[in-house]
């Protein structure tokens, strides 16, 4: 009934692959990416619906991640579009290929044979973009397509893609509507910088991801860090965990953790003292006022045994 | 009647939700909607289809199914979880969603005398309206009394006498009626950010970069001999502007006229933000944006929940830097901050906080009724430690003394080094002569705009706000 619904087979095998929420919370861990139900519940419906999956929350929690995890189990390729200020349809979209445009005009002369403009402008002379790629796939399984940072892109853009989102198509003056034959599964991450207007968010189921508890970070990291101790990856979480609690300006996010326990035993580091912490700060905070404030409240009290 | 069957106990779930699907679909939507959740007929069908799709046994798997296809952003999630569990019953314990569109700073009681009037018991029923911010108000009977004022209330037609008598009036000498007028005339004032140049092009004959597709096309018609190039240059567009308000007990009398003022800034463009803060920091975008200004201001006074509190400006400040302004809303943005600079709080926190605010953005402009009011006092600590890290500032205590505040906003350019706050001491001894030596750190000119003789403000009695009188 969806306007923008994986078609016939495709559908089927989607629906084969994740029959209910459980299977794709376990697929998810399957590639190393964990779920709690609320996120499980809402890539199952982005999946099954299908809609646009909208997701916000602290840099560096796994939002990026969670369009590669799908991916993976899909088995599809990620295709992905890095929104930036100023980004337009011919960045995002498709362009024309000038040079090979001016080429075949002077060949055509030469040969004195005609080339009207829908020749120039037809599909041979099309270079696509990343958003023209994703509508384009052919399948078996569609690809998933993941909108980087759409909080950075200005409001026109966003306009831009409500065709997209709303029915799996664009149009092209030149051209006409593209339909996708097999619609893209289209992940939106957003940091917040600005409200997104209401007719995206209309078109988008919405998610917030928090950062993990404790238990679910241990097991994140360790999954990330292979050959990492228990020990190392349970006292990393904590002072994480603890990071997070004091006054800092950019709390790490699990990106930071993973960055910093891979860092801790590639330094053969076993058991995490205020040593280890100080040589490798930096993997973890950001900015030197941070490291003051962290520094300032005692490095020993950060790495001391969970209560 | 739905309500009551599902609020049972865990016998009804695997039922009731499979025969009454269409029932629940409605009865949840139609109350999210009472709850000022937008819910379309859209979003209800893909609800009904979801519950199909996810199968609900349990009532955590429907609060998520819900939830997903409901809930837009973080504004709405408490209205959400208030309506879904008080229609499927209680509360999942690990489940807590905080907004962070409000954010709660502890702060000490305000010491400062308050004025008195009789709109005080109004406002705390206002403030009990609370965070459950854009409901549609109008229940209360705070709300009405505002509403009668707004619309009974004769509003004679200015004169350009009366429109200049306003001009100067201070905003806390104003009556109630006359900020009806004040609206009409602030509409006027045109509030633009200087420009910046954006990586978006636009056709342009002198443009720096050749436009391929039009320098094609129109070879076609010349054999493919680009004879003419096409060529496209880098957009110009305003910069964002961020309004930060103090709502504490100081700023009372000058609320009300700057929540218009406020909300003619929202107005000015897609790219204008306005918040107020006195123990939270209650962003008003949304709340503000709209034609009626009395709507958007009853609207406003439910969002925030903290009107003529005591002031903490550096934690306001600080959680602005920390949720917004850090994630880009403040970068290369002009930031415009109205506060008498009464801080309750550690000045110091007030400095540091200022600092890391003045390498976002643009420029700073501090607006301070007090600059130019006959009790002005540097004591305010806030002030003096935020100072040096200010591009301008500015009074703008009376509707004439806006306009300095819409130019100081405008200059194109502003040299950091050249402003005299930059090299201003605060004086070591607090003496008499206090007031000029901030009148001379006032950048643009005639800021400290001296009150008309016979119309200087009596302050405390004829406050405006949302009296009812």
């Amino acid at each position: 009934m969806s306007p923008r619904g994986a078609t016939g087979e495709a559908a089927e095998e989607i629906r084969e692959l994740v029959p209910d929420v459980e299977t794709l919370a376990q697929r998810l861990a399957g590639v190393d990416y964990l779920v709690d139900e609320g996120l499980a519940t809402t890539m199952f419906l982005a999946l099954r619906l299908p809609q646009p999956l909208l997701l916000e929350g602290e840099a560096g929690v796994g939002k990026t991640e969670a369009a590669k995890a799908l991916a993976m189990i899909l088995d599809t390729p990620l295709i992905r579009l890095q929104c930036y200020e100023g980004i337009d349809a011919a960045e995002a979209l498709y362009e024309w290929n000038y040079p090979r445009q001016l080429l075949s005009i002077r060949l055509a002369d030469a040969k004195h044979a005609e080339l009207g403009e829908s020749e120039l402008f037809g599909p041979d002379y099309l270079i696509r973009r990343p958003l023209m790629t994703a509508l384009e796939h052919p399948g078996p399984r569609p690809a998933v397509l993941l909108i980087d940072e759409i909080d950075r892109a200005d409001d026109d853009f966003e306009a831009f893609l409500l065709q997209l989102l709303g029915e799996a198509s664009v149009t092209i003056p030149e051209i006409g509507t593209i339909r996708a034959t097999h619609p893209p599964i289209i992940v939106l991450t957003s940091n917040r910088t600005r409200d997104l207007h209401d007719a995206v968010k209309r078109r988008c189921l919405y998610q917030w991801i928090d950062y993990p508890n404790r238990q679910r970070e241990v097991d994140i990291v360790r999954r990330r860090v292979k050959g990492a101790s228990e020990t190392l990856a349970v006292q990393v979480a904590d002072a994480i965990s603890r990071m997070r609690e004091s006054d800092i300006q950019k709390p790490p996010g699990v990106a930071e953790a993973i960055d910093w326990l891979a860092a801790l035993s590639l330094l053969g580091v076993e058991r995490l003292d205020a040593d280890a912490v100080e040589r490798t700060l930096g993997s973890v905070l950001k900015y030197s006022e941070d490291q003051e404030v962290i520094r300032a409240a005692g490095l020993e009290q950060l790495v001391g045994s969970s209560d | 009647m739905t309500e009551r069957t599902v609020s049972d106990d865990g016998v009804f779930r695997l039922e009731t939700i499979h025969l009454d699907l269409p029932a629940v679909v409605a009865a949840l939507s139609q109350r999210l909607r009472m709850e000022g959740v937008p819910v379309t007929p859209e979003r209800s069908a893909h609800f009904a289809e979801a519950l199909t799709l996810t199968n609900p046994i349990t009532r955590r798997r429907l609060y998520w199914t819900a939830r997903a296809v409901f809930v837009s952003g973080p504004a709405h999630a408490k209205a959400f979880d208030l309506v879904f569990f008080s229609v499927f019953g209680q509360q999942l314990d690990d489940e807590k969603f905080e907004p962070d569109e409000i954010q709660t700073i502890s702060a000490p009681e305000d010491e400062r005398p308050k004025s008195k009037h009789k709109t005080t018991d109004g406002k705390s029923e206002q403030s009990e309206a609370g965070s459950m911010s854009m409901s549609p108000a109008g229940e209360e009977d705070g709300d009405d009394d505002a509403d009668e004022d707004g619309e009974e209330v004769e509003i004679p037609v200015a004169m350009a006498s009366e429109e200049e008598r306003l001009g100067t009036k201070s905003f806390d000498a104003l009556e109630p009626h006359e900020l009806s007028q004040l609206y009409r005339l602030m509409t006027r004032l045109e509030l633009s950010t200087p420009l910046r140049r954006t990586r978006r092009k636009k056709k342009g004959r002198h443009g720096e970069h050749v436009d391929m597709r039009r320098t094609l096309r129109s070879s076609l018609r010349t054999g493919g001999d680009p004879i003419k190039l096409a060529r496209r240059h880098r957009r110009i567009k305003p910069r964002r502007l961020v309004m930060l308000c103090d709502i504490s007990g100081s700023m009372e009398p000058y609320a009300r006229a700057y929540l218009q003022f406020l909300m003619c800034a929202a107005g000015a463009g897609p790219d204008a933000e306005a918040f107020v803060f006195a123990t939270r920091l209650t962003r008003l975008t949304r709340a503000l944006a709209g034609r009626n200004p009395e709507r958007a201001i009853q609207r406003a006074a439910a969002a925030a929940p903290d009107w003529s509190s005591g002031t903490r400006i550096g934690d306001a400040l600080k959680t602005f830097n920390d949720i917004h302004g850090r994630r880009g809303m403040a970068r290369g943005a002009v930031v415009v901050i109205l506060s008498d600079g009464w801080e309750r709080g550690d000045p110091a926190v007030v400095g540091r906080e200022m600092e890391r605010l003045a390498r976002l953005a643009h420029r700073i402009v501090w607006v301070n009724p007090r600059v130019s009011a006959d009790e002005f006092s540097p004591q305010a600590g806030g002030m003096l430690a935020a100072l040096p890290h200010c591009d301008a500032l500015v009074s703008g205590h009376t509707l004439k003394a806006l306009g300095e505040v819409a130019d100081a906003i405008a200059v194109e350019s502003w040299d950091r080094k050249q402003s005299p706050m930059m090299n201003y001491k605060p004086p070591a001894e607090l003496a008499d002569d206090e007031e000029e030596a901030w009148g001379s750190a006032t950048p643009v000119a005639g800021s400290s705009f001296a009150m008309p003789s016979g119309s200087s403000p009596s302050r405390g009695n004829t406050t405006p706000g949302w009296a009812s009188d």
